[in-house]
């Protein structure tokens, strides 16, 4: 689409502020690109050269009008189509609600790029993700194997490339894990995991330690690699959609809720008032069971028995009432694309309003207790420190850096479904501790309990379900939303039978965890490791999927 | 509907009766595990007052772990049957896996089979663990665990409720005392 075309629709659309800005996205983007396309309301692609694709994603986010972010990068193998490899580097500007993607043509003789994490640090991960996984070469960043572990022998096994077949085994040899060795007098390694000692998902942990203190900390991830996004490949959106559910259990509404919300913009299908509150609502019942385990699990970490159990048996009531609701105490099957599968009669929900009455009142209890007793306070002040200068050169999310002082939250910033409705207050602490992630935590719950209440009172009446029509393909669309542990992002591409062509997930834990073993590597002695990763509480099925 | 009659009178009903505990032929169904020895009966029936349960992932999506969590919560509090989580397999008596097994984590799976004590008993919880759920076979995703470990009982689910895990405890408990105990069977079903 042509850049006065371009212009016009969004004057249709946008207020005049907003306009202003876009036209100088458009014109600052000039020098790079001149080919633009408006591929929904509120996200606009340029298509520039490979070569200043590092230096492009640079000036967006250094241009301090935007408030822009990087998402997401991702890589897509389109060689059938146009003989070359895409990549697809995703921004999102957050003071105007917009979304932007720079794409680069790579070309399948020569896949190589220069590096934007040589230019933006909190892309590492990303690249060397694509590095793994589809073999194209990030040049200027070092290369260690990220996703698939050493044994894998990267060379010619390049899984997510089209050509490689879905069941193809790579034989297993026993390795030892590389990490950068310290040296000096005194220092010596812990090993923890990957099976770790209590009911926890597996990852190795390498604590370097002078004495008691925490000299440095490594983290290898990804044993839980299971290529969900290589068996996405080729299924109806039906399938996907029950696989997208199931990356994680905890946060397996939102992964299914931002997937749906993908495919509905690619579809322009415009979901009926009613589930629109109810999907909300659930979003926001899930946030309250995963805070309560965090709350669970921060206390037990802390050596604090009492409140732990407090917070185990308020998870139980709010997990008692999502199944009550839903029929799974995970919401699985709740979704479909276009609404919901089934109605929640306004007598349950009425019923779920009566319940978190009383949770309500015995959450006061539970916030008193932890916010009171010095003995737990004592292990959370100071523990864990992230300055906000750290958080957004790692490019945080959700509670994490909202503790670290980030003024951030995807449902204040980039409304979505019926919050668009709703002011929301985001909790912000700046003292950057694991006692301020607490304390986002239990403001976060009042916030939600408050939102909840109003979303039943509010709830309008009629059907749940569109009818669904023709989807647009080969077009990427995006679904954003703020899970209980922060901004996920689900990146989707339809082939011309309407199956999935590329499904990219990347979840809140994939950026904090770089948050976590930054945090640990401050002033901390070895037994506060759990009690930092805690604070942060991750998924590990999120991050390996 | 006149073919369907006929096939019914000739052939007789399909349909099977739901299984019974309470009428489970428990000597039979021990013959068929030629594993258990005499003596490892002798220890099975030792341990079946108190289980020592490991908990290994193998790559599940975190919501088997999740219910595993709440079994200790006070709705639940499962150590009131004898059953108690170890932090280590060379304390446990029952490795409980769950999720499908991935590449990554075979080999950590291996060993913490081997490192348990011998008898060694293994539940397989969830979907994903049972049958490999829906997660399909990629290059690093194997499946279903039965391929690499004998599994001694299934619980599937997705995920499984805590009562159905804490029933699958049970049952797994009845088996090894090699008797029928009835008031536990009569407390999950009231």
């Amino acid at each position: 689409m042509e850049a006065p075309v371009c212009l016009e629709l969004y004057k249709k659309m946008k207020t005049k502020e907003t306009n202003t800005l876009i036209e100088q996205i458009i014109s600052f983007l000039k020098e790079y690109s001149t080919v633009h396309k408006l591929i929904s309301q509120n996200h606009i692609e340029f298509t520039i050269d490979k070569s200043i694709l590092a230096i492009a994603s640079e000036h967006i986010t250094k241009e301090p009008e935007l408030n822009a972010s990087l998402i997401t990068i991702t890589a897509t193998d389109e060689r059938e189509l146009n003989n070359s490899y895409v990549i697809y580097a995703v921004f999102s500007l957050r003071k105007i609600n917009h979304l932007l993607t720079l794409k680069a043509t790579i070309d399948k003789s020569n896949p190589s790029y220069p590096a934007i994490s040589t230019k933006i640090t909190y892309a590492n991960w990303h690249e060397r993700e694509i590095h793994d996984l589809f073999g194209i070469i990030p040049e200027g960043i070092e290369l260690s194997p990220l996703i698939l572990h050493r044994d894998w022998h990267p060379g010619k096994n390049f899984p997510m490339r089209r050509d490689f077949p879905k069941d193809k085994e790579v034989p297993i040899t026993d390795h030892e894990l590389e990490f950068q060795e310290p040296h000096g007098e005194g220092l010596h390694q812990i090993a923890v995991g990957p099976i770790h000692a209590g009911i926890i998902e597996p990852g190795h942990l390498r604590f370097s330690a002078l004495g008691e203190e925490i000299h440095k900390f490594d983290v290898q991830l990804f044993y839980t690699h299971k290529g969900i996004e290589k068996m996405l490949e080729g299924k109806t959106i039906i399938e996907a959609l029950t696989l997208a559910e199931h990356t994680c259990g905890m946060c397996s509404y939102s992964h299914s809720t931002a997937f749906c919300i993908a495919i509905e913009s690619l579809g322009n299908i415009s979901i009926p008032p009613r589930a629109l509150f109810i999907r909300t609502l659930c979003l926001e019942l899930e946030r309250l069971g995963s805070h309560m385990a965090d709350l669970f699990s921060i206390c037990s970490a802390g050596g604090f028995g009492f409140a732990s159990v407090h917070a185990a048996r308020l998870r139980e009531i709010i997990m008692r009432s999502i199944y009550k609701l839903t029929g799974s105490r995970f919401f699985r099957g709740l979704n479909i694309i276009g609404g919901l599968q089934k109605n929640i009669p306004d007598k349950v929900l009425d019923s779920l309003a009566q319940q978190l009455l009383l949770f309500k009142s015995d959450f006061k209890e539970l916030e008193k207790l932890i916010l009171s007793t010095d003995s737990l306070l004592d292990r959370l002040e100071l523990t864990g420190f992230l300055s906000d200068e750290q958080a957004i050169s790692l490019g945080l999310v959700g509670p994490g850096a909202r503790g670290s002082g980030i003024n951030i939250d995807v449902r204040r910033d980039n409304p979505y479904l019926a919050y668009k409705r709703y002011k929301i207050n985001v909790p912000v602490y700046t003292t950057g501790d694991a006692l301020a992630r607490t304390q986002v935590r239990i403001d976060e719950v009042n916030e939600s309990l408050r939102l909840i209440k109003e979303l039943i009172e509010d709830l309008p009446d009629g059907e749940v379900l569109t009818e669904q029509k023709s989807y647009s393909q080969y077009t990427p669309a995006l679904g954003i939303i703020e899970s209980p542990k922060g901004e996920l992002v689900h990146w989707v591409m339809l082939d011309k039978e309407n199956k999935i062509f590329r499904h990219h997930i990347r979840s809140a834990s994939y950026i904090n965890w770089r948050g976590v073993a930054q945090a640990t590597m401050g002033k901390n002695i070895i037994p506060d490791g759990p009690l930092v990763n805690k604070s942060f509480n991750l998924c590990y099925a999120c991050v390996d999927r | 509907m006149l073919d369907i009659l006929k096939m019914w009178i000739t052939k007789g009903d399909f349909t099977e009766t739901p299984p019974n505990i309470r009428d489970l032929d428990i000597n039979n169904w021990q013959k068929d595990l030629s594993r258990i020895n005499n003596l490892d009966k002798k220890i099975k029936n030792a341990l079946s007052r108190s289980l020592a349960v490991r908990h290994l992932d193998l790559g599940s999506c975190n919501a088997e772990e999740a219910e595993l969590i709440a079994l200790s919560n006070p709705f639940y509090d499962i150590s009131r049957f004898g059953i108690e989580f170890t932090a280590s397999p060379r304390h446990a008596d029952v490795l409980a896996v769950t999720g499908p097994v991935t590449r990554h984590l075979k080999i950590a799976m291996e060993r913490t089979y081997n490192a348990m004590p011998n008898p060694k008993i293994v539940i397989a919880i969830g979907d994903g663990a049972c049958n490999g759920s829906i997660y399909e076979k990629t290059y690093a995703c194997l499946g279903r665990v039965d391929q690499f470990l004998p599994v001694d009982f299934y619980i599937p689910g997705d995920p499984p409720t805590p009562e159905e895990i804490i029933k699958g405890f049970l049952v797994c408990k009845m088996f090894l005392a090699n008797k029928e105990e009835k008031k536990w069977i009569r407390k999950m079903d009231s």
